[in-house]
């Protein structure tokens, strides 16, 4: 399978390093993931043989662009032609999460849907702002989108309720959807800290970015909790249509009233039949199966016949991401395996 | 409220109108967000149709004079309906860049004497394109902002079904959104062209059957508009055709079921197409009238007003049909043979209006468009009437007409039909063919064409349709 990869970050990296490992490993399940082409915001390197990531980790850590790969670097070159130019099955794209116009990631996945290539994303952006958008554009070109990685990271969130929970109606979401806002919290709780504490030893582990708006503003929470709206409840709602709050105002007091009534304090992205999907902390019972603590995420769907299904995991990280990338990659070869054969 | 407005090829006919749709635009937008939707002048769509066939033919010579009559009518229309030099000089080199690309479009076509749907779209769509800035720029010289829009510019997207594309409804109302919600917040009035969209890639299509008013109807279910205001050169849609009955009276409410089967009352009503992304929405769609705004209209919802209890509603003649009649013993139990009858129909492009057959299976009645009645009798002989076939005979009448009866709450009453028809057989008039579909919504009955005015006239009088 050849992979078109958009955006060198941290998720592309963990995407280029399980690919390179899988693609050695290439006896065993016959998959065959072959990166053709990456490309970020300064040019490409191209190669229909394949590349090998560990030359351009090397040219990044000397703090070049990947494009000044002397052999197959193409300086200057825009992602949007090298996805329509290059030949390949599937475009990974991984580029930074604009929640403001979701560009230029929208960009690049329209001009892949336009261009016959399937598309694996872990962006949040595109989703938040264009669901229903997208996931018609893919099908009317008759190709696979997939982004389980963009809800839960590496925790199979979106396949539990979509293949697990195949038949049976879901009513109700609730999640844990954040795990910065979710370590913020438990900081609080446990350690009795301020909220400007708890975030700022949040940022010294790495959990929570300088400008920490997108995770305790709740709009990361509120993403992802559009994408579970449409994508699992079939509702076409996009990022406008959340009523969200973050944790800003959260107190000690508050948390220390909950914890009275036995509750935590939580930020749960939260979508029923009827209303509008919402995003703020409220109170949760600490024996609830969705009360986690620390970076953990949590998601709970409320079925008709299953009753109460909770799915527990890390929710972020670049490997476990990567490992969604993965995922998709091998639901999309499944897809058109059967294809090609039938 | 927010209000989705389309005026028609008439209601843009000449500058004069033109200043009007303006004045009564700028009225509504005073307490109101207005979106417009335009059509081409009237009758300019059918030239450009004519001279790209014309072309099609290397034709050449005529390219020239038409693109300069063009010309003069969108310039004499600025003339008369723009006052502000200024706006009047900007829209005047805006139609003539267009009128320049449309004729080296022509020019192209007649060297490559082909025009496929693709490039008919293209031709098709320069009737818009030179109406719209027109239009804006009277809004203009009315002191409101305004800005104009091609279908493409304004982000409808269709599928590539070129001449009948459909809106991919989605990434539609994204990009519709995305540009039109934020003009129309700072107070501009978005002025889009109607009938003319473009695929993913960015090519001109045109939506086909329901025009304008389908892309009035795609607007406003992007933008969740309050209401989509169709305004024609009619008061509403009527129990009956005025020219027939003179107490024939407009509706003042309607189901869009109701509505869409009174497509068949032609022009003067709504194509079931351009219902389509309201009624799925509950968009409310009112049929306005430009010469008479005073009127409120048709009012076209979900459920009319519960109040409305009469089972007829309203009853229209269709003329210009004939019929046709196939009788095959070898028709009868053998599986398929409907199918093969129609497959012949389908194969040479005739559309078949109407059908009834009786259990019997001998023999299957059509109602087809007049015109086309030489064509269904002979295809259908020359494929299934060979020694052996399935049909023996095939007999026609070309001189009938169709009377349809509707109303949505005809579904369950006893004893409409029979009033129907007892009505008729009190006149003296024989029916020749009936039909009712399963929605119940519509009985359409076929009877000599001499007769139809004398039909409809008695059954709008039996079921009171001139009382509301």
């Amino acid at each position: 399978m050849r992979i078109i990869l958009v955006g060198y970050g941290v998720v592309g990296k963990g995407v280029t390093s399980i690919l390179t490992q899988r693609y050695n490993e290439k006896v065993k399940d016959g998959f065959n993931p072959k990166i053709v082409a990456i490309a970020d915001i300064d040019g490409a390197v191209i190669n229909p043989r394949g590349l090998s990531p560990e030359k351009l980790d090397a040219i990044k850590q000397k703090g070049y662009p990947i494009s000044a790969d002397p052999e197959f670097g193409v300086p200057g070159i825009k992602a949007l032609d090298v996805i329509k130019e290059v030949e390949a099955e599937v475009v990974v794209e991984v580029t930074p999460v604009n929640i403001q116009t979701a560009e230029p990631a929208i960009s690049h996945i329209t001009q892949a849907f336009r261009t016959g290539k399937h598309v694996v994303t872990t962006n949040k952006g595109p989703l938040a702002l264009a669901m229903p958008a997208l996931t018609e554009l893919a099908e009317y070109n008759n190709v696979v989108f997939r982004f389980s990685g963009t809800v839960g990271g590496g925790t199979p969130m979106l396949e539990f309720a979509k293949r697990c929970l195949i038949g049976d109606r879901i009513l109700g979401i609730k999640g844990i959807l954040n795990g910065t806002t979710n370590y913020i919290l438990s900081e609080m709780s446990q350690n009795r800290v301020s909220f400007q504490d708890a975030l700022s030893s949040a940022q010294k582990l790495g959990y929570a970015e300088r400008e920490p708006s997108m995770d305790i503003d709740g709009f990361d929470t509120a993403c992802k909790t559009v994408i579970l709206a449409n994508w699992i409840l079939n509702q076409k709602v996009t990022l406008k249509d959340v009523d969200r709050v973050g944790i800003r105002d959260v107190t000690l007091e508050m948390l220390d009233e909950a914890a009275k009534r036995g509750n935590s304090i939580k930020l749960i992205g939260s979508i029923d039949g009827k209303n509008k999907p919402t995003v703020k902390p409220i109170e949760i019972p600490k024996t609830s199966p969705l009360c986690v603590s620390g970076v953990l995420n949590a998601v709970t769907y409320q079925c008709q016949f299953a009753a109460e299904q909770t799915i527990i995991g890390r929710g972020a990280g670049s490997i476990e991401t990567a490992g969604a990338v993965l995922r998709d990659l091998l639901d999309i070869r499944h897809k058109l395996a059967s294809k090609l054969l039938t | 409220m927010k209000i989705v407005m389309k005026f028609g090829g008439t209601s843009v006919g000449n500058g004069v109108n033109i200043r009007h749709v303006a004045d009564l635009v700028t009225q509504y937008s005073k307490d109101n967000k207005v979106a417009v939707v335009v059509s081409a002048l009237a009758g300019v769509t059918n030239s450009l149709i004519e001279t790209g066939c014309q072309a099609q033919r290397s034709d050449e010579k005529h390219i020239q004079a038409f693109t300069a009559s063009l010309l003069k009518k969108h310039t004499d229309a600025i003339a008369e309906a723009i006052t502000s030099k200024t706006i009047q000089k900007e829209v005047t080199e805006i139609t003539e860049k267009s009128i320049a690309e449309l004729e080296k479009v022509l020019t192209g076509i007649c060297y490559v004497g082909e025009l496929t749907p693709k490039s008919k779209d293209y031709v098709m769509s320069f009737g818009e394109r030179l109406s719209a800035p027109i239009v804006c720029g009277a809004i203009r010289d009315y002191k409101a902002q305004s800005q104009f829009f091609t279908g493409k510019e304004a982000g409808i997207v269709t599928n590539s079904n070129f001449g009948e594309a459909d809106p991919l409804m989605n990434y539609t109302t994204h990009l519709l959104r995305e540009r039109l919600d934020p003009v129309m917040e700072q107070g501009v009035i978005p002025v889009v062209t109607g009938f003319i969209a473009a695929n993913q890639d960015g090519i001109v299509t045109t939506v086909g059957r329901g025009g304008s008013d389908y892309t009035a109807t795609i607007l406003g279910v992007a933008l969740k508009a309050d209401e989509v205001w169709i305004w024609t050169d009619v008061d509403g849609i009527m129990t009956t055709d005025p020219k027939l009955v003179a107490a024939a009276r407009m509706l003042p409410q309607l189901s869009y079921h109701e509505a869409a089967e009174m497509a068949i009352f032609g022009a003067k009503a709504m194509h079931p197409r351009a219902l389509g992304p309201v009624s799925k929405e509950n968009i409310p769609v009112r049929i306005r009238n430009t010469q008479n705004p005073a009127n409120m209209g048709t009012l076209i919802t979900k459920d009319p007003a519960a109040n409305e209890t009469k089972p007829v509603k309203a009853v229209a003649m269709i003329k210009d049909v004939a019929m046709v009649n196939v009788y095959g013993a070898a028709m009868v139990g053998a599986p398929g043979s409907y199918a093969k009858v129609f497959d012949v129909l389908g194969r040479n492009n005739i559309n078949v209006m109407m059908i009834s057959t009786a259990v019997s299976e001998a023999n299957i009645s059509m109602i087809v468009k007049r015109g086309l009645l030489g064509r269904a009798v002979s295809n259908l002989e020359i494929a299934l009437q060979e020694r052996g076939g399935l049909i023996s005979e095939v007999t026609t009448e070309d001189d009938v007409a169709v009377i349809a009866v509707m109303g949505a709450n005809m579904k369950g009453s006893l004893g409409v039909a029979s009033k129907i028809f007892s009505t008729v057989a009190g006149k003296g008039i024989n029916i020749r063919m009936i039909a009712q579909g399963s929605s119940e919504l519509n009985i359409s009955f076929v009877v000599k064409e001499k007769d139809g005015a004398a039909v409809v006239r008695a059954i709008h009088e039996e079921f009171n349709l001139d009382k509301a």
